[in-house]
């Protein structure tokens, strides 16, 4: 029976509207897996001497057991972001002869075809097979393996639970980020070390092998508990969408922008209560991050300040881009509705370039954490925001007019590509190129600072233009309003 | 109120739309047609949705395309894509209502006058638009455009999606805004009985042009059934 139904998934593969993009997709996908298995393999066969080469004098194999706990805790949070919930159209299914049991064991076998399963076996298997083998002996060695897939198994069944979960309660999902930072936060001022548990953990199953039991023991009963929750919450596959009654709200702290207002808290409603922009965004908020790569103490201490301004342009603009970059796109079910409403073009745009600095200027805020890592940071941070809520915004406008491409709300973000064109790949080039033209010539000229304050005083001269360069995209927007509105149509 | 003047469009050399001349006044005009007769794609041309090989739509004396003020008085419910999935009936009309200057107020007294139309299953249906039935979509959007209280209604095939009582309910209440004020209310139609019963012109498309112009009369139904039959 798992069989048959396999068959049909593959069959609604292949004949769905557009399966010619779908394998376009996968192969894209295929050749990513690709790489990623190529990548884990090299990486596995050379931990040795990687390890041996990073931490002279140790031995090698309780350092390489520190490791273990962060890339499971590392692959827990990459599955919650980019595993897809295997789903089945249950509704034809249900009224059919078939047990309710072997459609849920059919999820779960469907939801092993997955990368995500293979990929820690290349990576850690080659190490264990080798060096731990040659020390402790094939026993011990085997003990690991299986210890090291039942974690696997673990970590997917968690996975999967917890993201059912979170489509039923929002709160899970903040649950779960918040630990998240709490466990990175812990390891990061040594509270207590990853690394320490982790070697102490897998050292214990290298003395005792038979430990691997406990880990078995723990795959099956997060596969139970994924089981049991599947079977009561049969429907929810399918009827996701129906649970819990939905509440009007109003912002009213909004009110008071009157038109602008109301446009803005409806984008803000369909950021909330639409799985595409809401996960997009979810993801936008670990870009914040991203200044413990760009603001590295060496950076700072060299004044690199292209780089540092690259990742503070990137940290200010991170919610820009990814509202902007479907900036009408994202209302391309209701663009037909949106221009027969009472609403002047030129408000519509005004109240989407309002939204984007709104957005940037949270972002920026946030970011002024990072003057804790160096004050310097801070005029840096200034400079690209401004550069952001007037430049950026304004070439943000202009983009979104160029984009044909529906979208739908409802599917996820990862590996979605729906709605995705030229447009999207050639906006974070051109905001980059916009920034370095104005930045490189008074950095090279003058210095790196006048670059700096360059790119702040462009972003203050273009808002004080704002009024201007909307009428230009209210222009723009009204000549092509009829190819958007045909392509959204589409859709 | 409306006026057109030389309209065409048409798809890869086919044409969808090719109105010459044609004066919309006061009243409830029906428009009837087979499918692919052009019926849409003329209220799409009117909204100024689509744009026209050779375009002239002018509602009082004013070019749709080049000013935006039709959209003060001018309502319309085409399709789903004119309703905000993702916003509860109330916050819908709260919206549309604002943005023709009602008050909450004004647009619950509204629709408290609509409530034998919505049935019970519009407000305080705990759900968002996108999980209502097609019906009520419908519902909703009529709605929504009764509030604005405009001067031109334009409805796409309305009696189609609504149920038996709700079709009869939406020939009176559109017989009752009528007879309130002169206003331009367009609706087109498969269903002759309900057409010749509400409207007081008819105008019948084929291949995207306008064949009759008729003024109803007793012998409207039959002139119309003579022209649909097989």
């Amino acid at each position: 029976m798992i069989y048959t139904l396999l068959q049909h998934q593959w069959k609604s593969f292949w004949r769905s509207r557009n399966a010619g993009r779908n394998v376009a997709i996968q192969i894209i996908i295929g050749f990513f897996v690709l790489y990623l298995i190529v990548a884990a393999i090299f990486l596995g066969f050379s931990f040795d001497s990687i390890l041996s080469d990073a931490f002279p004098h140790q031995d090698v194999i309780p350092v390489f057991m520190g490791f273990i706990l962060y890339y499971f805790a590392f692959d827990m949070i990459m599955r919650f972001i980019m595993q897809e919930l295997p789903t089945l159209a249950v509704q034809p299914y249900l009224t059919q002869n078939i047990k309710r049991n072997q459609l849920v064991s059919f999820l779960n076998v469907r939801s092993l075809f997955s990368i995500f399963i293979f990929l820690p076996l290349f990576l850690f298997l080659p190490f264990i097979t080798t060096t731990v083998s040659a020390k402790y002996g094939a026993l011990v060695s085997l003990s690991l393996v299986v210890t090291i897939f039942s974690l696997v198994i673990f970590n997917h069944f968690m996975a999967l639970f917890i993201k059912r979960k979170t489509i039923l309660n929002q709160w899970w999902l903040i649950g779960f980020f918040l630990l998240i930072l709490l466990v990175v936060a812990a390891d990061y001022f040594k509270i207590f070390s990853f690394r320490d548990i982790s070697a102490a953990v897998f050292m214990k199953v290298i003395k005792i092998p038979a430990l691997c039991l406990v880990f078995i023991a723990l795959a099956i009963a997060s596969w139970y508990n994924n089981n049991i929750f599947l079977r009561k919450n049969f429907y929810l596959e399918n009827l996701e969408k129906s649970t819990g009654k939905k509440k009007s709200t109003d912002f009213s702290w909004l009110q008071r922008f009157g038109t602008y207002g109301d446009l803005i808290s409806i984008d803000i409603k369909l950021i909330q209560r639409n799985k595409r922009p809401r996960s997009l965004f979810l993801l936008s908020v670990i870009f914040l991050f991203y200044g413990f790569i760009f603001f590295k103490p060496e950076n700072i201490k060299a004044g690199n300040l292209g780089i540092l301004l690259v990742g503070s342009i990137f940290i200010t603009g991170m919610f820009m881009v990814s509202f902007g970059q479907f900036l009408f796109a994202w209302q391309s079910s209701h663009f037909d509705g949106m221009m027969a409403a009472n609403i002047q073009v030129k408000t519509y745009i005004k109240s989407k370039m309002m939204l984007l600095i709104f957005f940037s200027s949270i972002a920026f805020l946030l970011s002024l954490l990072y003057g804790f890592v160096s004050v310097k940071l801070i005029p840096i941070l200034i400079a690209s925001w401004l550069f952001n809520i007037g430049v950026h915004s304004i070439l943000t406008g202009f983009i979104g007019t160029r984009n044909y491409k529906g979208l739908d709300l409802s599917k996820r973000s990862s590996f979605n590509y729906q709605g995705t064109g030229a447009a999207q790949w050639l906006y974070s080039l051109i905001i980059l190129v916009a920034g370095a033209i104005i930045y490189l010539p008074f950095a090279l000229l003058i210095n790196k600072w006048a670059g700096i304050a360059a790119i702040g005083i462009a972003g203050i001269i273009s808002l004080l233009m704002q009024d201007w360069w909307i009428d230009k995209i209210t222009v723009q927007f009204k000549k092509q309003k009829y190819k958007m509105l045909d392509g959204f149509r589409e859709n | 109120m409306i006026t057109i003047n030389n309209l065409l469009k048409s798809y890869n050399h086919k044409v969808a739309v090719d109105i010459p001349q044609l004066e919309i006044g006061n009243g409830i005009i029906g428009l009837v047609g087979n499918n692919g007769a052009g019926k849409t794609t003329l209220f799409r041309l009117l909204l100024d949705l689509i744009k026209a090989d050779k375009d002239e739509v002018y509602f009082n004396d004013k070019d749709v395309s080049k000013n935006e003020d039709w959209k003060n008085y001018t309502a319309a419910y085409i399709d789903e894509g004119f309703l905000i999935p993702y916003l509860t009936p109330e916050e819908y009309f709260y919206f549309v209502g604002k943005l023709h200057n009602r008050s909450k107020v004004n647009v619950d007294e509204m629709l408290s006058g609509l409530a034998a139309f919505f049935d019970g299953s519009i407000l305080n249906s705990g759900k968002y638009i996108r999980d209502l039935s097609k019906g009520n979509q419908f519902k909703v959007g009529i709605a929504a455009c009764l509030i604005q209280e405009p001067d031109v209604i334009i409805l796409d095939e309305p009696f189609a999606n609504l149920d038996p009582s709700s079709q009869i309910r939406l020939i009176k209440m559109l017989e009752e805004l009528n007879a309130k004020k002169p206003m331009a209310i367009l609706v087109s139609s498969h269903d002759l009985n309900h057409i010749t019963e509400v409207c007081t012109r008819i105008l019948l498309m084929e291949k995207g042009r306008i064949i009759k112009d008729l003024k109803t009369s007793s012998d409207t139904l039959t002139e119309l059934e003579d022209y649909f039959r097989v």
